[in-house]
């Protein structure tokens, strides 16, 4: 009897031990991203009594029933998919952003405006020299403009393209991560230390690829996971021991698209998605400016060619090219401005054609062009600015939420070591006095 | 283990992002300050950046305008004290032509007041081919050259263009640039279309000799005078008729600026008072948030623990 007390104190120092590990294991990682607190859960040990032997005690002490891994599922399903959510709208918005300050931080639309009013300017003597030469460096500084924002457009477009395709990457890397860890997943015996790390370890990849891209995920018994991409009836991403590959190719007109193993994939959410929302919306500022510059040259240059230059010949394209990049100015000499209307005499002082090529411009309305799709832009980016924002606070609630539950309380532990201790020593307690007991019936003589 | 358990690394999150929140707010309204405009990209309110960029595009042009106003000012002075020559050398052409109508005078004293006259359409026509700010023919709308050109007999005929042309002044008001010489030299004399200079001329020539009876054409002469000093005024009236014009759109574009800049300052200005305000309390809030995270912080039960 005195050696149960023996085996039983041995048990309960054994466990507080084991408990004692795992409180420090908690507390070294207190801040590492994707732990999952511990806890230890104990069980007693005892044997039941048999038939006829009333009265029998048969106390066997305390044994480890298992670690549990504090985590809480759907809680981890809200912050994968809210955390989504919340990268699509980051990424969109950054890219958005790139878009709007290659069009505005160009003055596009100031050298336009100045453009224009040196026309008017011109009106007031168009055989002026130093007028003529205005129109000419203003025309020149308005095409230059033009084409910094085609380049600028371009910039942003490859910079979005590259972050896709490093997240395209990113998740094939994941992907193929995620499917090894299911594989030794399936070897582990449950409730094992050697299990939830590697649960842990799949939780984060998980995580990790719900920032690129949304994912639906399936748990079986044996904790190994399956991934769809997309919504439930998505294509599959990793299913057991095998991972898929996310492939991406870009269009002509610099939009982006995504296959799965072969077959035509769209992201509704996560940052990859956002990258080809931005490049959508890239596209058609791009396809917007290009057109306004065509508006400006075919009108500027219908006018021109129907006038007299300065010295009373033809008039000649003022500008060259059929886009924004190549947006350029066709005359260096300001003398060959055809202000005068086709026919007059050299030195004529007709402003006829001027106010042509004016009324011209008035009609195909650049700068209210220009501003309207500088406001088109920035209009959108403030809308997606307020959602990005509620999705963000979202993501952040649900992270909380999850660290809240999951995530270690060093205070807690601080109690737990203290209250581990206290049973460690209180079994120690246990020995000794089992050692005395050994000692008084040895004594007795 | 229904412990209150907050996660210890929660809680640095919460701390952390609350934190930033407030001081980006803090650097945004910095910024704003500093900058004395409360936009810093069109995305911070698209509305209000779209109504700035067409108050400067209209400023531009207001400015363009008030040039062309100021080129037309100086174009119409110059035209009106012309005018104001071509008057007196009419007045003076009148008092010759008078004191050559008298019956008393002798052939020889005729021909002298004819030599005068002569001059005077020598002055006439050089006076109608004067130069404007531009270097343009003043009198010749838009013609090339000088507007009048003298044929071998020393006839002055008009070559310049019909009309000035009008320049515009902004919001779709305009003004004629000037005259154009026959819009004031020419008139009719008897039912005869003719001009100042060729009557001048014409005058000239019979009191030295043309004329068998040089007086009967001095007084029919004084009458065409008369006639061409009438429209000489008239035409002075016209030029400050459209000066007076002028001064009312600069007048109406200055009131216009006026209202853009206020409008300017009220959808793109920062008001100080309440940034200056709104920043003093995110600062106190974050003072606050910043001291109670040291103090929670710094409450640990390991501290306790010995």
């Amino acid at each position: 009897m005195a050696s149960d007390l023996l085996s039983i104190a041995r048990s309960g120092a054994q466990t507080a031990r084991i408990a004692l590990d795992v409180t420090a294991q908690n507390i070294a990682n207190a801040s590492t991203e994707g732990y999952v607190r511990r806890s230890v859960q104990l069980a007693e040990v005892a044997y039941p009594s048999g038939p006829g032997r009333t009265g029998n005690v048969s106390l066997s002490g305390v044994r480890l029933g298992g670690v549990i891994r504090n985590a809480d599922q759907f809680r981890q399903a809200e912050m994968r998919r809210t955390g989504a959510d919340a990268a699509r709208a980051g990424a969109e918005i950054a890219g958005l952003e790139n878009i709007e300050a290659a069009v505005e931080q160009s003055n596009v639309f100031p050298a336009m405006v100045q453009f224009e009013a040196s026309l008017q300017q011109l009106a007031g003597d168009p055989v002026d020299p130093s007028l003529r030469a205005a129109v000419i460096e203003d025309a020149r500084t308005m095409t230059r403009t033009f084409q910094i924002a085609a380049t600028g457009l371009e910039a942003a477009g490859t910079s979005l393209r590259f972050e896709a395709a490093a997240g395209v990457e990113q998740v094939n890397l994941l992907a193929g991560e995620l499917a090894r860890v299911n594989l030794r997943l399936a070897r582990t015996s449950d409730a094992s230390s050697d299990q939830t790390a590697l649960l842990d370890q799949r939780d984060l990849l998980l995580q990790r690829i719900s920032e690129h891209v949304d994912v639906t995920t399936a748990f079986a018994a044996d904790h190994t996971v399956s991934v769809k991409l997309g919504g439930s009836g998505g294509l599959d991403l990793v299913t057991g021991g095998s991972a898929g590959t996310l492939a991406m190719a870009s269009a002509a007109n610099g939009t982006i698209s995504f296959t799965l193993n072969g077959s035509p994939v769209t992201p509704a959410a996560g940052a990859l998605a956002g990258r080809a929302q931005a490049l959508d919306k890239l596209g058609t500022v791009k396809a917007d400016l290009d057109a306004i510059a065509a508006s400006i040259i075919s009108a500027a240059n219908t006018v021109q060619t129907g006038g007299a230059a300065l010295d009373g010949s033809a008039g000649q394209p003022l500008f060259s090219g059929t886009d924004a990049a190549s947006f350029a100015l066709a005359l260096e000499d300001g003398a060959m401005l055809a202000t005068a209307p086709a026919g007059s005499p050299a030195n004529s002082r007709d402003p006829g054609n001027l106010d042509a090529l004016r009324a011209a411009l008035t009609a195909a309305d650049p700068s209210g062009e220009l501003d309207a799709l500088v406001f088109d832009i920035s209009g959108t980016i403030s809308g997606r600015r307020i959602t990005r924002d509620a999705l963000d606070s979202i993501a952040t609630t649900a992270r909380i939420a999850l660290e809240t539950q999951s995530g270690v309380d060093l205070d807690n532990e601080a109690v737990n070591l203290i209250r581990f201790q206290q049973a460690f020593q209180a079994s120690g307690r246990v020995m000794q006095v089992a050692s005395t007991l050994f000692d008084t019936l040895l004594g007795i003589r | 283990m229904p412990l209150i358990s907050t996660s210890t690394a929660a809680f640095y999150d919460r701390s952390v992002q609350s934190m930033g929140l407030l001081r980006q707010k803090a650097e945004g309204l910095q910024q704003q300050l500093g900058q004395g405009e409360r936009l810093n990209r069109s995305s911070d309110d698209p509305v209000a950046a779209s109504r700035l960029r067409s108050l400067a595009r209209a400023g531009t042009f207001a400015g363009i305008d008030q040039t062309n106003a100021n080129r037309a000012i100086a174009d119409l002075t110059l035209t009106d004290d012309a005018l104001s020559s071509f008057a007196s050398f009419v007045i003076r052409a009148q008092e010759l032509t008078t004191q050559a109508a008298s019956t008393t005078l002798t052939p020889a004293q005729r021909a002298g007041i004819g030599t005068e006259l002569a001059q005077i359409h020598g002055n006439l026509v050089s006076l109608a081919n004067a130069r404007d700010s531009a270097g343009h023919a003043l009198f010749g709308g838009e013609a090339v050259g000088k507007p009048y050109a003298l044929d071998g007999a020393g006839n002055a005929s008009y070559v310049g263009t019909a009309s000035a042309g009008e320049l515009q002044l902004g919001d779709g008001l305009s003004v004629s640039r000037g005259l154009t010489g026959p819009e004031f030299l020419n008139f009719d004399a008897n039912g005869t279309p003719t001009n100042l200079m060729a009557v001048v001329k014409a005058l000239s020539e019979n009191l030295q000799g043309a004329s068998t009876d040089p007086a009967l054409a001095a007084r029919e002469a004084l009458d065409a005078l008369n006639t061409g000093l009438d429209k000489i005024t008239t035409g002075q009236t016209l030029v400050g008729t459209r000066l007076a014009w002028i001064d009312l759109t600069s007048e109406r574009r200055v009131n216009l600026s006026e209202l853009r800049s206020s409008e300017e300052a009220e959808v793109g200005g920062t008001d100080l008072a309440a940034g200056i305000a709104e920043m003093q309390q995110i600062m106190l809030v974050l003072e606050a948030s910043q001291a109670s995270f040291t103090k929670l912080a710094g409450l640990s039960l390991f501290n306790s623990l010995r």
